[in-house]
């Protein structure tokens, strides 16, 4: 269960992002932040990633206080829990596939067993498997997004964030992308998608769309 | 205990090969200044251990006569007077000096012996031990032999003597001694032949060496000698080591010039490497944080690509550095130190191995490479990593 309480974010001294926030996901749901950019969608992913703290107000993931933990654990979280898809994919482009796909549990010094078990379980996955010792800059948007939700799933996490995943995207990739959302979903992870791609308002098997305006919650919400 | 995290250590290397250019250049960089450091410090111990040896087979006490204030000869029948004073055990006479070999361009030490005479280093004992010298043969240092050789002087060479006559002395065979500064460029031959070379009458000697029983009395010695012969110079060992230490030390400052010049590229280096981190980088350690890296697992990947690289420029630094003393004779930087003559020069250092010098080359280069590796890294790593990977 997520918990934004009271949540507002400033950045600098007067770019109000969030303006004190109420929302609440439950586990196994899928709910879509819609909104136009700049409308606060992608502050929010990263203050329940821990990425960022609120400026006031407090966030909650099963009880913990998110905003509140230090760095350190911080870090332990999101590793434990968190699976974020960024807009940019955000991935090294001088590493490979498999090293890149790998990076969340490099920290975590398992056996080699279990590491490599992880890594063909996510490429299999997410059809990348064939690509694993290519260099990521060689790879094309759609393979470098699927590059990025297997790394984003390597750690088995039980939150999904992705913020705008289908920004760079054509309308194929993107149909691709929803449908391995799908897949997901049916594994009852939590997932929240921040975008204003109009290609996810209308999917059967979205929980929710919060819409978001200005950094306030749009009330008149659809919900399915 | 904890275990070594290797895929950390495998992502230090792989990251020190994306950034492969640059982590050349410093690799390169520090390796090189490690090196000339390094030879630095080999050569100027093994000069101090070559000359602190040399000054170990001198006598205690050295005794030279002077005329208008120049060192002249010393009459060989003032020994009876200085073998009286209490606390002297032994007086002998030596008959040495330099000898201009023009044509090569080199300088000659030339040794007297008297196989009768008590000797005052082991060197010189061993010759008398294991040699016979007559009136027209000599012994001669391995250096000498080689110059000599150059011109076609491989049986006897011709000295010239003050009244321009010339002396043939044959070559009887060439000796070692202890310390290569000693003997290399020195000949040995019997005292009169000397004299004649040297133009000396026949009691006449370079100077006297003094043999004290007691270490402790060599002052008071001294004193008396002095008293006795005041136009005599009464010198101690420990007088030359100090002589020889202070124009050492001389030599040492131009190398303190170059040690200056060196540690201050390394650390323009430093502060290169510790004022910050390009926008790609900045950018990893955000994305590196954002999937679950903590602080401590970004500054240990960086600690290990720190150590990688300080440490191999160190080992191939002190490699290259050994290889450059040991092996080629130190060429250039040994000429610092000393500029004796061309035979001197050509001596090999002996191999000294100074853990200390070793200790404090490490904790120069790898620590504090280390250090500078991890801050930037550090600075970027506590910001929030939303804010990094934007």
């Amino acid at each position: 269960m997520i918990k934004l309480q009271h949540v507002s974010k400033i950045y600098g001294k007067d770019i109000v992002a969030l303006d004190d926030i109420d929302l609440s996901f439950n586990e196994g749901e899928l709910v879509i932040l819609k909104g136009v950019s700049g409308s606060g969608k992608s502050t929010i992913l990263s203050l329940i990633a821990g990425l960022l703290k609120p400026t006031s107000g407090d966030v909650l993931v099963d009880n913990k206080h998110i905003s509140k933990l230090p760095d350190h654990f911080c870090s332990q979280y999101r590793r434990d829990n968190i699976g974020f898809i960024f807009q940019k994919y955000n991935l090294i482009p001088t590493l490979s596939v498999k090293d890149n796909i790998l990076l969340p549990l490099v920290p975590l010094n398992l056996d080699e067993d279990d590491l490599y078990a992880k890594l063909e379980a996510v490429t299999q996955m997410f059809s990348i498997e064939h690509k694993k010792e290519i260099t990521v800059k060689n790879l094309s948007g759609g393979e470098q997004q699927r590059t990025a939700i297997a790394r984003a799933n390597v750690n088995n996490p039980k939150i999904i964030l992705a913020d705008e995943p289908t920004a760079n995207l054509d309308e194929k990739l993107s149909k691709e992308f929803i449908q391995i959302l799908k897949e997901l979903k049916s594994l009852k992870k939590t997932i929240i998608v921040a975008t204003h791609d109009p290609l996810f308002f209308d999917l059967d098997f979205v929980d929710r769309i919060v819409e978001i305006h200005n950094g306030k919650l749009d009330r008149k919400v659809a919900c399915s | 205990m904890k275990k070594i995290n290797f895929y950390l250590l495998e992502y230090a290397i792989n990251y020190i090969l994306r950034y492969k250019s640059k982590n050349i250049f410093i690799f390169t960089v520090l390796t090189l200044l490690i090196a000339v450091l390094a030879s630095f410090f080999f050569v100027e111990s093994s000069l101090k251990y070559e000359f602190e040896s040399t000054l170990d087979t001198q006598p205690q006490i050295i005794v030279t006569n002077q005329k208008a204030g120049r060192e002249t000869t010393v009459d060989e029948n003032v020994i009876e007077s200085l073998l009286n004073i209490k606390g002297v055990g032994d007086v002998i006479s030596r008959v040495w000096g330099y000898y201009d070999f023009k044509h090569m361009d080199a300088k000659f030490i030339l040794v007297g012996i008297d196989e009768f005479e008590n000797q005052y280093n082991t060197t010189l004992a061993n010759i008398v031990k294991n040699s016979e010298l007559n009136a027209s043969s000599m012994l001669i240092g391995e250096g000498v032999k080689k110059i000599m050789s150059q011109s076609y002087y491989r049986e006897y060479f011709n000295f010239i003597t003050p009244d321009l006559a010339v002396k043939k002395i044959y070559i009887a065979g060439t000796f070692k001694s202890a310390t290569q500064l000693e003997s290399n460029d020195m000949i040995v031959m019997s005292k009169d032949t000397l004299r004649e070379i040297f133009g000396y009458k026949n009691t006449e000697a370079t100077d006297l060496a003094v043999r004290v029983d007691n270490p402790a009395e060599v002052a008071s010695v001294m004193l008396k000698i002095q008293n006795l012969f005041p136009t005599f110079k009464v010198v101690a060992r420990k007088d030359l080591k100090t002589a020889l230490e202070s124009q050492f030390n001389y030599k040492s400052s131009i190398f303190l010039i170059l040690f200056i010049i060196t540690l201050f590229t390394f650390f323009i280096i430093i502060y290169d490497k510790s004022s910050g981190l390009s926008s790609e980088e900045k950018k990893e350690i955000g994305i590196l944080k954002a999937i679950g890296w903590r602080i401590e697992d970004v500054l240990q990947a960086r600690l290990y690509e720190g150590l990688i690289i300080s440490f191999f420029s160190y080992i191939i630094g002190i490699t290259l550095a050994l290889f450059f003393v040991y092996i080629l004779n130190a060429p250039i930087i040994k000429n610092i130190f000393i500029d004796y003559n061309d035979i001197t020069n050509k001596f090999a250092l002996p191999f000294v191995l100074d853990y200390e010098i070793l200790l404090l080359l490490f904790l120069l280069s790898v620590p504090v490479y280390m250090f500078a590796t991890i801050i930037p890294s550090w600075r970027v790593a506590t910001l929030d990593a939303d804010e990094v990977i934007r």
